[in-house]
């Protein structure tokens, strides 16, 4: 096994991380805002919303990722006789803005309860809305406490994005296995796994940063 | 003339009945001060005011401008929200928790809500900030967050935060029930340099000494209902209620 096979195939296997970055992004770009929606209707008074997010966020954390992108990509063409089908990127997008949606919302609701009810009266007291006390007070507090779960959520999904493989999706760990099972040799493997790690590493430092950046205030 | 003025007051927290048909009137200028034990009901009154409690029964006008009134089954009606709000932004609130925005520095904590609520100018909000911080002695603070602020040095700001609005009345919630006893000091004069300016107060506290000495009026409280509505003097030195006299028996016996 030479350097220079090495090169070619880290060069062929890192095509796929552009696959799997923008499925990161895609992902956290609308699954942020979806989870932001999510958790205020939760937290209003809106009691059938609460059934409505409650049955989404149950089903989505409550069944495997891997058989939700096999349900949208295979399942969901079927059923409405190709009515509805996606290509493999976007099916992946789908499935996994609405998968980390879900996780999303549970997590923003609870740092957003973490916020006490006398910075709501306080805000009240001085006459801000409903509308302008969540956007001043609370949501730039809650972040503080968002982050930390957060940053775990996204270190989660560098690795999930593997699973876009299922559905051929032509990003990093499908690039390495093509490699590995053409020359019977596990170097792809190991390489494709350092990928992951130095991307798992960018964005816990990122996450580490961004912490520092809410530490200049504290709850006392 | 009466700035403030609730009939009738009742409230039910679930089967609890808080508030038993509770009247207040305050004129402006005035500076009244609740007392009572506790659960007597004289937070939930102060809170009725302003409406971070919505009365059961009863009407409250904040300056001739109702807030709610009795329908005919002499149920309280509330004006729509933001009525309400834009009504009760004319009282200034101070919490027995400070309740300071902690994400933000002492002056923005002034400048919030004149800015975002009343749209001042970023600059003149700042400038008449300051202003207030000086009246309570803290322009050094200026850019520290709350978090870094003794308790009294909280109080001292939420106490400026409410000015800052421009109310015109304030009301406190047991300013200095959550400080250290050698903090309180500093809050009291604070409130008292208030009271020099004719501010129009509600003050419920358990400051006895205070409130005898800054009060136009005190208030007694008892299960609900005010059992005395007089001048300090009569309350303090010869009450006719003996709950009255029970209660600061209590009171003077334990300090």
């Amino acid at each position: 096994m030479g350097g220079e096979y090495l090169r070619d195939i880290t060069l062929y296997i890192a095509e796929g991380v552009g696959v799997t970055l923008k499925i990161f992004c895609v992902t956290l770009l609308f699954a942020v805002p979806l989870g932001v929606v999510c958790a205020l209707g939760k937290l209003s008074r809106l009691k059938p919303l609460h059934f409505v997010l409650g049955i989404y966020t149950w089903v989505f954390r409550g069944t495997p990722l891997l058989l939700q992108l096999v349900f949208t990509y295979y399942g969901l063409p079927y059923l409405t006789n190709q009515a509805v089908s996606f290509s493999p990127l976007m099916a992946a997008y789908v499935t996994f803005i609405i998968n980390y949606g879900a996780y999303l919302t549970e997590i923003f609701r609870g740092g957003i309860q973490t916020i006490g009810r006398g910075q709501y009266e306080a805000a009240k007291a001085l006459g801000m809305s409903q509308r302008l006390t969540m956007r001043r007070i609370v949501l730039p507090q809650a972040v503080k406490a968002i982050l930390p779960p957060m940053g775990n959520e996204a270190v989660t999904l560098v690795k999930d994005t593997a699973l876009a493989s299922a559905i051929t999706v032509n990003e990093t760990l499908k690039l390495a296995n093509r490699v590995m099972s053409r020359d019977f040799n596990v170097g792809a493997l190991v390489i494709a796994a350092c990928i992951y790690l130095l991307l798992t590493l960018i964005v816990i430092q990122l996450f580490r940063l961004l912490e520092k950046r809410f530490a200049y205030y504290s709850v006392k | 003339m009466e700035i403030v003025q609730a009939k009738g007051l009742h409230k039910f927290f679930g089967k609890l009945h808080v508030l038993k048909g509770v009247d207040l009137s305050v004129n402006a200028g005035q500076i009244v001060s609740v007392i009572g034990p506790s659960g007597s009901g004289k937070s939930t009154l102060l809170r009725l005011l302003n409406h971070l409690e919505t009365a059961d029964k009863g009407s409250i006008s904040i300056d001739g401008e109702y807030i709610c009134q009795e329908n005919e089954w002499g149920q309280s009606v509330y004006r729509p929200g933001k009525e309400v709000l834009r009504i009760c932004s004319r009282l200034g609130m101070v919490f027995q928790n400070f309740n300071l925005f902690p994400h933000r520095s002492v002056l923005e904590n002034l400048c919030e809500a004149p800015v975002h609520v009343k749209g001042v100018d970023a600059k003149e909000a700042e400038a008449h900030g300051l202003e207030l911080l000086e009246k309570v002695g803290l322009s050094e603070k200026r850019d520290a967050y709350p978090g870094q602020l003794s308790g009294g040095q909280q109080q001292r700001v939420a106490i400026a935060r409410a000015l800052a609005m421009d109310p015109e009345i304030m009301l406190f919630d047991e300013p200095t029930s959550a400080l250290d006893p050698e903090l309180i000091g500093e809050v009291l004069s604070v409130i008292k340099n208030l009271a020099a300016e004719n501010t129009t107060m509600i003050i419920v506290t358990h400051e006895m000494n205070f409130a005898r000495e800054i009060s136009d009026r005190v208030i007694f409280m008892d299960d609900g209902q005010i059992l005395a509505d007089d001048d300090p003097e009569r309350i303090f030195v010869s009450p006719d209620h003996p709950r009255i006299l029970a209660f600061l028996d209590k009171i003077i016996r334990k300090s």
